[in-house]
């Protein structure tokens, strides 16, 4: 169960987040829509602490994070929190150095401390899953956006979160490669999987249980995708 | 028109007078020159040279300038013309009557008998003679006959060269060398000025100093012979060295001297192809030591300046910026300076009595790689900040502590940007070894210089001896980065 609460966020004296509280249980998926600059993106960092806020609470499967007046998190807390939410990012962000399953593998084999032969086969179960079995080998430049962003997905499901939040998976890419992330992404919802998704792409939003529409660092409306949109 | 007239009548009137105003410019070295050229407290050059320069100009009827150059480079003055700036008339600096000086240039008569003396300090019991000298440390002027002395006569002596006497004899007195070979004037000099030196063994009678012109200025050449014959005659140089303690028997002979023919004829030593080659080879091996001991040091020292840099909080920002902003701001030179001959200074004032110093092999390896840890850093700073800020977030995110995400993500993307700068860096530390020469490291620039010292004629062969051996090191280092770019560039492929 991800919570939030009474969470206030400022940079300099732009207020970015004015008092959001937030409850996803486990196994919903939550959807944050609303127009540019209220406030979605951020709140979305604040969970898995890439943000700093100035009051209020983020509490993941136990952990919980509290506002320090926009310091930084304690390391070890973060790391704690991280074990439990994985995030997939607008611009994929994978590690163009490595290949496929090595982008899936790092994080078992740095952080998990699996075994190398252990990753690599759930590393290749993964990229199975999210269709690009026949990739594993290929760099990051070498694939579509897409494939890319699926690539993203298997990476940040190969450390088994309890959480997933999506920020805007899908705005960086054309409908067609959309669509195949759109699947994945619904594959991973009827799985029963907790997850918040930051998007302005309605098919993606109506996979949700629920969704709240953000507009100026609060949230104005809750309800079905339906409603809210 | 009217300006050549002009010029013709400036002319006229401007040679009578150059004719009666004719110039005496000596060149010397007062770097560390007691007693030969030195500055008294008040600035002003003092020494026994200085007044014998004096009185010869007076009895030349020419005007004495003082030029002041390094006593090893101060020859090649001769074969420029004397207008030019610091252009010299003679050489007058304690230069030995030797074969190679004497062959290219002309040579007056002696001025003085030198001895080369071994000095050490009183309670160094285990020197207690010249053949005592085999495995110690012992320094010496480079370029010198008494260089020359013990690399003929002591070969199996650790033989480390300086520019600075005074230097020389420091590090003798702290008990950082085992001896020194000074000529006898400065031995005579220095043993007063630090009591805790005495002279070792018999002073070897080595020659004459004397005074080099040009070879085509004969009219110079036989108004010095006068000065020099009538100084020595009418008891004017005899006072002069009893003055600075210097008068003692050997000048009786330069008196019956005159009347030889002078110079006399000398047998040059041939030139041993195989000992220069193995010499600069050697030296060579030297400046390699430097190199490869030293770079993985300030790549390291680099690496977690950069990383503190660009990851850490402010209170450790700061001082790592000033730490660069000073070892980059401050010349490699002066930072060997301190390290070797200010540390232990420094080491004696904190803890009296500790006295701790570091060798010149360790003072070089551990003045290039801070130097260059400040560039490195550098390079490194911007290889980090060039990542994408978005790489370092997903490590994050999927639980990576910070400096997971440095090793396992960041840094193999940052290595393909840097590793140019890195290898041009490493190719001029390669070159900056040379600097090293001045804390009595020899490298091959130093062996370079002083085997030039040695055989003046070989200067082409020698410059091109020894670039070729910078070449042959340095090149292979160009194409083994170029591999290394091309390897890191295929692995790293696109950034989006």
């Amino acid at each position: 169960m991800i919570e939030v609460k009474d969470l206030w966020k400022s940079h300099g004296k732009t207020a970015i987040l004015k008092g959001v509280s937030l409850t996803v249980n486990v196994g919903e998926v939550t959807a944050l829509v609303g127009p540019s600059g209220g406030g979605k993106s951020t709140l979305l960092r604040c969970i898995n602490g890439l943000e700093n806020f100035d009051e209020g609470s983020v509490t993941v499967f136990e952990v919980t994070l509290h506002g320090r007046l926009g310091k930084t998190h304690p390391t070890k807390n973060l790391l704690l929190l991280r074990r439990k939410v994985g995030m997939v990012f607008q611009q994929f962000h994978l590690f163009p150095h490595l290949s496929a399953l090595e982008n899936v593998i790092a994080a078992p084999l740095h952080v998990l401390l699996q075994k190398r032969e252990i990753a690599e086969e759930i590393g290749r179960t993964l990229l199975d899953r999210v269709g690009l079995k026949e990739k594993w080998n290929a760099k990051p430049a070498e694939l579509s956006g897409g494939q890319q962003q699926r690539v993203a997905i298997a990476r940040t499901l190969a450390v088994n979160p309890s959480a997933i939040l999506f920020d805007e998976p899908t705005s960086a890419l054309d409908p067609v490669m959309a669509k195949e992330v759109l699947a994945v992404f619904r594959d991973l919802a009827r799985e029963g999987r907790t997850m918040i998704v930051v998007t302005h792409d309605m098919d993606l939003a109506r996979e949700a249980t629920i969704a709240h529409r953000m507009e100026a660092g609060t949230i104005t409306r809750t309800g079905p995708p339906a409603d809210v949109l | 028109m009217k300006a050549l007239l002009a010029v013709g009548i400036t002319m006229a009137f401007a040679l009578p007078l150059a004719a009666q105003d004719k110039l005496f410019r000596w060149g010397t070295d007062p770097t560390g020159g007691a007693p030969f050229v030195y500055q008294d407290s008040a600035g002003k050059f003092i020494g026994f040279e200085v007044e014998l320069a004096e009185y010869l100009a007076a009895k030349m009827n020419r005007r004495s300038i003082m030029v002041d150059g390094t006593w090893a480079n101060l020859p090649a003055q001769l074969d420029k013309p004397a207008d030019v700036e610091k252009g010299v008339d003679v050489i007058f600096n304690g230069y030995e009557l030797r074969a190679d000086l004497a062959k290219n240039y002309g040579v007056s008569r002696a001025y003085y008998a030198y001895r080369i003396t071994l000095l050490s300090r009183k309670d160094n019991t285990s020197i207690n003679d010249w053949n005592d000298l085999k495995g110690n440390s012992v320094g010496v002027l480079g370029g010198t006959v008494a260089h020359r002395h013990l690399m003929k006569h002591h070969q199996d002596a650790d033989i480390q060269t300086n520019e600075d006497v005074a230097n020389v004899i420091q590090l003798v007195n702290d008990k950082r060398m085992a001896a020194t070979v000074q000529d006898s004037p400065a031995a005579v000099h220095f043993l007063k000025e630090f009591p805790e030196l005495r002279i070792v063994g018999e002073p070897v009678k080595a020659g004459y100093y004397v005074i080099y012109c040009r070879k085509t200025d004969m009219e110079l050449g036989r108004e010095l012979d006068a000065a020099i014959r009538a100084g020595l005659t009418d008891g004017s140089f005899k006072r002069i060295y009893e003055k600075y303690g210097l008068w003692n028997a050997d000048q009786e002979e330069l008196t019956a001297l005159l009347d030889q023919p002078w110079p006399p004829v000398m047998e040059s030593d041939a030139v041993d192809w195989r000992r220069l080659m193995m010499d600069l080879v050697r030296a060579a091996g030297m400046t390699v030591l430097l190199a490869v001991t030293s770079f993985p040091l300030a790549m390291i020292l680099g690496l977690l300046v950069a990383v503190g840099r660009v990851y850490g909080s402010w209170w450790l920002r700061t001082p790592l910026k000033l730490y660069v902003e000073i070892v980059r701001g401050t010349p490699l030179l002066l930072q060997l300076y301190a390290l070797y001959y200010m540390v232990p200074v420094l080491s004696e004032e904190l803890i009296p009595g500790s006295s701790a110093y570091f060798t010149p092999l360790v003072c070089g390896i551990l003045g290039l790689a801070v130097n260059y840890s400040a560039y490195e850093a550098e390079n490194y700073r911007a290889g980090l900040t060039a990542i994408p800020r978005g790489q370092m977030e997903a490590a994050l995110a999927l639980g990576m502590t910070p400096l997971t995400a440095i090793r396992r993500v960041i840094a193999p993307q940052a290595i393909r940007i840097v590793i140019p700068p890195v290898t041009n860096d490493f190719i001029a530390l390669f070159k900056d070894t040379s600097v090293c020469s001045v804390i009595l490291i020899t490298e091959l620039t130093r062996q370079y210089n002083t085997l030039y010292n040695f055989n003046r004629s070989l200067i082409v062969e020698l410059v091109f001896l020894t670039a070729a051996l910078y070449l042959l090191m340095s090149w292979p280092l160009g194409i083994l980065a170029g591999w290394l770019e091309r390897r890191f560039s295929t692995q790293a492929g696109g950034d989006r």
